[in-house]
């Protein structure tokens, strides 16, 4: 499980002191976004699919009972058994009696964010049932009894060596033996056992037709695919906001959805499921946990719109540098810093100032969210309810005087220009905002102001000598 | 009140301003001047290979030509293929040769849904998966795609694109993470 009480600027520092392992991690995200702008590049249509995506998810939103309710029906006459829950207990409690009913000892399970956010797997193992987590990258933080730190790539944060010992302890694979090829196909020779022995298999889901009453599930590894067809029992576990009215909507969203996520053109799997596996059963959880709430908002519904592709964590500087153990909520960078604060300011609150409001992350959404403008929101909502640190708080406070008096401003600056020159350098070099490289900028000798003013002047004596 | 009542409430309660839908039929889309060619440069990026059958050769000729030494085979391309009933018995399926119903330029993508097939689990467990597509059954794209698919098989159908990889250690490309090792397809 996620550790919730962290707040941002501490952690961040935390994960900072290691400047090799944080240059990495920033390099290795950013190569993500490169790859997905080239993606971007080849599709004349780009953006013409986005705002296609936008519309079609901000329809389904004004529509959404709706929708949800001829799902419900399609998945029905298709023999699937639909269920209905209010919040993260409720989940747990209809997945593991679903699981119960039938004896299950070992759920294999792909990738679902939405039972991270649940707590789902400490809830079953409580109950006594083994619960495997099948992509790879979700394996091995359940085998350090980590949280994801990223919602495509949840070992983002980690260096093959420490997967190299990880594995040499968990699965008796060569120690010394860091190749990511070697290590990989253990962990494949693994989990295939863990597959054909499972009782009961879980996905999440990438979208709900509402249509045809059918789930799609998206896999590079081809897990959820194996989880799913070897098992007799298939549950799959989506937030409400999943579904699309059509079919033929998959020809926007697949459009996107991995160039986004990975830079690829697809994943390899986009997977179809409206029934079970002859001789088996399946089963929906529809999960409400906070977002009808959210739905309600005028300032923050449309972040309801997300595709969980992890295009704004990969853009955002904030979080390629601050990694995502860095952010309270179980999802973290942009998407996070809106959904935590909306539910639960007092605990997320610090994430809505992990932004450095570039608009990136807004930019680069295949659903065009106004996240940047959201975090803002937030920020606004953390002050008025009075949750702000006090040397936040104060800060903010003279900037507002400040702002609010701009002869006072003027002055502040010009002090500012004669003292910070004269200040030994030694005081700068180690506060708070400095390391080595960022050093004090060179004051200027005019204001942006008084630059301007000038600019403006010349600019008059010009045309009065034409 | 159950929560499905009290949740489909709260949403009827709180939905946002009427929004209509797109369409999306309306925007131009992205052409092939030639979709093998698109098809098979970008399958090959993705732990996969495309090749279209020659006059007088047969599916069975390139395969043979290509993994000589194959162990378990199964060919559902064929109408008396072996039959299991249990999906965990294609566990030890090395060679899967299976009917793709369409491919599509712009990702490299074979539909595949064959109402002629009892357990999906072979088209994941076998190490080497073979597609075998009409080569007048291409798209340009995933919207011409999704006009044209039917859920053949028991309510299932995936699109497949090369073999299953992953790239959750640091970022290295590995193929070959659950499904298959290799894929191959063929345009008859």
């Amino acid at each position: 499980m996620k550790d919730d009480s962290v707040k941002h600027p501490q952690a961040t520092a935390e994960f900072l002191k290691d400047r090799a392992q944080a240059k990495w991690h920033d390099s290795a995200i950013w190569w993500v976004r490169q790859k997905r702008d080239a993606q971007a590049k080849q599709l004349p249509e780009w953006e013409e699919l986005r705002r296609l995506a936008r519309e079609i998810k901000a329809h389904t939103l004004s529509q959404l009972d709706d929708y949800l309710a001829q799902f419900e029906a399609n998945a029905q006459k298709n023999g699937v058994t639909v269920h209905w829950a209010a919040d993260a207990d409720e989940h747990n409690r209809i997945v593991h009696g679903i699981l119960a009913a039938k004896q299950v000892k070992k759920l294999v399970k792909s990738k679902s964010m939405l039972t991270e956010e649940c707590g789902l797997n400490p809830y079953l193992e409580q109950h006594g049932i083994e619960v495997v987590d099948t992509d790879l990258g979700e394996r091995i933080v359940q085998l350090r009894h980590e949280a994801p730190s990223h919602i495509v790539m949840p070992a983002i944060h980690l260096k093959k060596e420490q997967i190299s010992e990880l594995f040499h302890k968990e699965l008796g694979t060569e120690a010394g033996n860091n190749d990511p090829t070697y290590l990989t196909h253990a962990a494949r020779a693994n989990l295939r056992e863990h597959f054909l022995t499972a009782d009961a298999g879980l996905t999440g889901v990438n979208f709900a037709i509402a249509e045809t009453g059918g789930v799609v599930v998206c896999t590079n590894e081809g897990n959820a695919d194996l989880g799913t067809s070897l098992p007799p029992i298939h549950i799959a576990s989506m937030g409400l906001e999943k579904i699309i009215p059509k079919l033929e909507h998959l020809g926007v969203f697949t459009r996107l959805l991995a160039r986004s996520a990975i830079g690829s053109p697809v994943t390899t799997y986009t997977s179809h499921f409206h029934q079970a596996r002859p001789g088996g059963e399946m089963h929906i959880v529809i999960v409400d946990n906070g977002r009808s709430d959210i739905l309600g908002n005028e300032d923050f519904y449309q972040s309801l719109r997300c595709i969980r592709c992890g295009a704004c964590m990969n853009t955002c500087p904030v979080y390629r540098r601050s990694s995502g153990f860095s952010y309270s909520y179980i999802i973290p960078g942009p998407i996070g810093s809106t959904l935590g604060p909306s539910r639960d300011m007092k605990k997320h609150g610090s994430m809505a100032f992990a932004c450095s409001t570039c608009g990136s992350c807004s930019n680069v959404c295949p659903v065009k969210i106004n996240l940047h403008e959201q975090l803002v929101l937030h920020r606004k909502k953390a002050f008025e309810q009075n949750l702000l640190p006090a040397g936040k708080k104060m800060g903010l406070l003279a900037m507002r005087f400040l702002t609010q008096h701009p002869a006072l401003f003027d002055l502040g600056g010009k002090v500012m220009r004669k003292v910070v020159p004269i200040i030994p350098e030694s005081l700068t070099r180690h506060s708070a905002w400095s390391r080595a490289g960022r050093d004090v900028p060179p004051m200027p000798a005019q204001s942006f102001k008084e630059l301007y003013q000038q600019r403006s002047q010349n600019k008059k004596d010009k045309e009065g000598q034409q | 009140m159950s929560a499905r009542d009290n949740i489909l409430a709260r949403i009827r309660q709180n939905r946002p301003a009427a929004s209509a839908l797109p369409d999306m039929h309306a925007v131009p889309f992205i052409r092939y001047d030639n979709q093998f060619e698109a098809f098979a440069t970008l399958i090959r990026n993705l732990g996969g290979d495309a090749v279209q059958l020659q006059d007088g050769q047969s599916v069975s000729d390139v395969v043979a030509a290509r993994w000589p030494d194959a162990g378990r085979t199964i060919d559902l391309t064929v109408a008396q293929h072996e039959e299991v009933d249990d999906p965990h018995a294609w566990h030890d399926v090395d060679l899967a040769i299976v009917p793709g119903q369409l491919a599509v330029a712009e990702n490299a993508t074979v539909w595949v849904s064959h109402p002629d097939n009892r357990f999906r689990s072979i088209y994941f467990l076998t190490q080497k998966l073979v597609l075998v597509v009409p080569r007048d059954a291409m798209v340009d794209t995933m919207r011409d795609a999704y006009a044209r698919i039917r859920l053949a098989e028991h309510g299932f159908g995936a699109f497949i694109s090369g073999s299953s990889r992953t790239a959750d250690i640091e970022q290295s490309l590995v193929m070959g993470a659950h499904g298959a090792m290799a894929a191959l397809v063929i345009f008859v």
